[in-house]
């Protein structure tokens, strides 16, 4: 099993590993100073993670690492990194080059999430403002 | 061409589709190569409208609350006929299916529908699928506000959505913007009504946990009253405790109704309230601009209003039975008075509900340029609407549709009957739907006996998982295999009507293939014999019970 | 699956990938859109080893299975289930063609 961090000079303990089932808005003071948290697809189809992240980065703030373990495929990547994680452990051909390329494959987002990314509603209400201006 | 009055995509829409088109090529492309197994494909291209179903690969286009330009139309027919075998198939989802699609070209198709704004992008696989709306949106007298601005809303929110692209099952939203639902909005995962409070803001009422398939359930209301600068934030609440909570361990429990049902409404309001209570102020709320911007580009077209009562028609009423029949059956109130909706029945007798050849569609693309703004719907009825026509062009219309085999005055009666492709091409099939719908589509084909008979809505699937809403219909016919024999399960009563909505009862034992027509004239018969004046088939059903009925089928059976 | 072994002779088929059409194993190894063409297992060993070898030329079509079949006095065959009757044969009615203008 590969890893691939975005951000290699992160400091990684103290760590938490959560299964997919727990709720993390119990996690509270366990939260704390945690460096890395790792979220579990137990199957690629199964998208609970993707919620525990966006609750993790959103809600709670949590500014660590965050890292997709188990069933971690390409295909899934722009979806991932929309939701806050930023390493990933996959045994998959091809997944450094598609980690590359992944935040360039949609120029376009539409929904607003903890990744900043302007959304199309925003540059769109943006260009209207400085029209009108 | 006339402008469109529907949504027009800008440069962020345009590159998004682009950018997934692309994203699918190289999808295909790998598995083609044999990178990708058939199980770690078969969801990506599902979230991209391939199906491999038993003779081909199946292609869902999707179709935005069901509004399509002539010139979308027109390439919809184009690409039937350059990647498929020159026709289509409209179906209950405001989608349309080409049935004969190569796995090679998949990708050179869909770029082709980019070309014209269309794409094929969640309308299967565990995520939030095309979102319907009344057909008649925009159009008819009776609506508060068109649902489609929300639809598009929701379009755009829903598209590539990073947390609910791997929920525990589909999802399916509707909208309607009248007080005659016509989007079937209580059977849905979530269903929104427009509607005006006592202060007169309008406002959504939030249903859940609706659903046919196997379990089929009426949606319970979570919000009365949803202000609308906040449905994103409380959409997306709700789709998180869904897919927080949704089951993942039975794919047959896994639909939100299943949960609703579980943790009861008032608990899944409670987590969605919480859920909501933090977010709602976020990101999400809508910008009355935003709002405002979507909404003027539904702006109704400029019609002027015009005379009623139009000689031609009145002397052709008179002349034609056929015509004034299709008159009361497939034309429906405008807002602008001197203004019609018409509806082309896709369903004239003997034929597979739903289907369209290309020369059909663009036969369907004329009329509507030159008579209904350029614009047409897909009913979630399996039939052609043109949203705008003047009453004075009424005649010219039916004599075009004439042409086409369209001109059906069948609308809403026993004819117009709903049916899913069934095992003649689908892979979850137990038994055919097709075929069976031919045979009473010809039985009652005379039009003045189904016009006696009057609103009888015959739906029929060929399994459980109901994609032809058997459950819904007033007779409802579900196919199922019973050692390798086709036996075909009738259902009474079921009803998609707000404040109406009701599911069927299964009347008896199942009848063989060639018994459904023989046990549907006992059920006709049985009413016209004990209707009371102004009963429409499910009223005397409701009234006398099933009792009459099933002593009628099983006797004649 | 269990209920395609439900007869005793059985060909293996799958759909093919490129294209989705139906094919079936032929003596040789091949896949081929023809039934008359398609390999015959007799016996309950035989449709074993067939499905073996269907499986291991899947690389180019998707998810071999086994269909239960019947031989008629002339060596026709024809699938049991209504399902892979269809597969077999296509649709039960006459789809509309691509210029009509009329279902007929």
């Amino acid at each position: 099993m590969a890893l691939f961090r975005l951000n290699p000079l992160a400091p990684q303990e103290p760590a938490l590993s959560i299964a997919n089932t727990d709720d993390v808005l119990q996690l509270g003071d366990r939260l704390k100073g945690v460096r890395l948290i790792a979220l579990r697809f137990p199957k690629f189809t199964d998208g609970r993670a993707y919620s525990q992240a966006r609750l993790l980065r959103e809600r709670l703030g949590y500014g660590g690492e965050l890292r997709a373990t188990g069933a971690v495929f390409l295909d899934q990547l722009p979806f991932l990194l929309r939701c806050g994680f930023d390493s990933f452990e996959s045994d998959q051909k091809g997944f450094g080059p598609a980690l590359a390329k992944a935040r360039t494959l949609f120029s376009v987002v539409y929904q607003p999430t903890g990744d900043g990314r302007a959304t199309a509603g925003q540059l769109r209400l943006g260009r209207r403002n400085s029209v009108a201006a | 061409m006339p402008d469109t009055h529907f949504y027009r995509y800008d440069d962020y829409d345009r590159a998004l589709v682009a950018e997934r088109v692309e994203q699918f090529r190289d999808q295909v492309q790998r598995r083609l190569a044999g990178e990708l197994t058939e199980e770690q494909f078969k969801p990506l291209r599902l979230t991209n409208g391939l199906y491999l179903q038993l003779h081909a690969y199946m292609l869902r286009i999707a179709i935005p609350y069901g509004t399509l330009s002539t010139r979308q139309l027109r390439h919809l027919a184009a690409i039937a006929r350059k990647y498929d075998r020159g026709y289509g198939h409209f179906t209950t989802r405001q989608n349309l299916q080409l049935n004969w699609i190569k796995l090679e070209q998949a990708p050179d198709a869909i770029a082709m529908l980019a070309e014209v704004d269309m794409h094929a992008i969640q309308t299967s696989g565990n995520v939030i699928r095309n979102v319907t709306a009344d057909h008649f949106a925009g159009a008819a007298a009776d609506e508060i506000e068109d649902p489609r601005v929300w639809c598009e809303i929701i379009r755009q929110w829903s598209t590539l959505h990073p947390e609910f692209s791997f929920l525990p099952r589909k999802f399916k939203i509707a909208i309607t913007g009248s007080p005659n639902d016509r989007a079937a909005v209580r059977v849905h995962d979530i269903g929104l009504r427009l509607w005006a409070n006592e202060a007169g803001e309008v406002g959504f009422e939030v249903i859940v946990g609706g659903g046919l398939g196997r379990t089929p359930m009426i949606g319970k209301t979570l919000r009365e009253f949803l202000p609308k600068d906040e449905l994103l934030a409380y959409l997306e609440a709700t789709l998180r405790v869904y897919n927080r909570y949704g089951r993942r361990d039975n794919i047959y429990k896994a639909r939100i109704k299943i949960l609703v049902h579980e943790i009861g409404v008032e608990k899944m309001r409670a987590e969605v309230e919480a859920e909501y209570a933090a977010t709602k102020d976020g990101a999400l709320k809508l910008a009355p601009e935003t709002i405002e911007a979507i909404a003027r580009q539904f702006a109704p077209p400029p019609l002027r209003p015009k005379r009623t009562k139009v000689p031609e028609v009145e002397a052709l009423k008179l002349e034609n039975r056929a015509f004034a029949l299709w008159l009361k059956s497939n034309v429906a109130p405008h807002r602008v008075p001197g203004h019609a909706i018409v509806t082309a029945s896709l369903k004239p007798a003997g034929a597979p509900p739903g289907d369209a050849s290309a020369a059909q569609m663009e036969g369907v693309a004329d009329i509507a340029d030159a008579f209904s703004q350029g614009e047409v719907r897909v009913s979630h009825e399996q039939n052609l609407v043109f949203p705008h026509v003047a009453v004075e062009s009424l005649p010219e219309v039916y004599r075009a549709l004439e042409r086409l085999g369209f001109a059906e005055a069948n609308i809403g009666k026993i004819t117009d009957i709903i049916a899913c492709p069934g095992l003649d091409y689908c892979a979850l099939a137990n038994a055919r739907s097709i075929p069976v719908a031919q045979r009473i589509s010809n039985h009652f084909a005379e039009l003045s006996r189904q016009h006696d008979i009057g609103d009888l809505k015959i739906k029929i699937s060929g399994c459980i998982n109901a994609c032809g809403h058997h459950h819904v219909g007033h007779i409802g016919i579900l196919g199922v295999d019973k050692n390798g024999v086709e036996l075909y399960q009738l259902s009474l009563g079921g009803d998609v009507d707000f404040g109406r909505t009701a599911l069927g009862t299964i009347l008896g034992p199942a009848v063989e293939a060639d018994k459904v027509v023989e046990a549907v004239d006992a059920l006709v018969a049985t009413y016209l014999e004990a209707r009371q004046a102004g009963e429409r088939f499910v009223d005397t059903y409701r009234r006398i019970g099933a009792a009459p009925f099933k002593e009628r089928v099983y006797g004649a059976v | 699956m269990a209920k395609n072994l439900s007869g005793e002779l059985h060909v293996a088929s799958a759909n093919r990938l490129g294209d989705g059409l139906v094919v079936f194993l032929d003596d040789a190894g091949q896949w081929t859109t023809r039934l008359d063409r398609a390999a015959l297992a007799r016996d309950e060993r035989a449709a074993e080893i067939l499905l073996q070898r269907a499986q291991a030329e899947a690389f180019g079509v998707v998810d071999p299975f086994l269909v239960a079949v019947t031989e008629s006095e002339d060596g026709t065959l024809e699938p049991l289930s209504l399902r892979e009757k269809i597969r077999a044969s296509g649709l039960t009615f006459a789809a509309i063609a691509g210029e009509a203008v009329r279902y007929a």
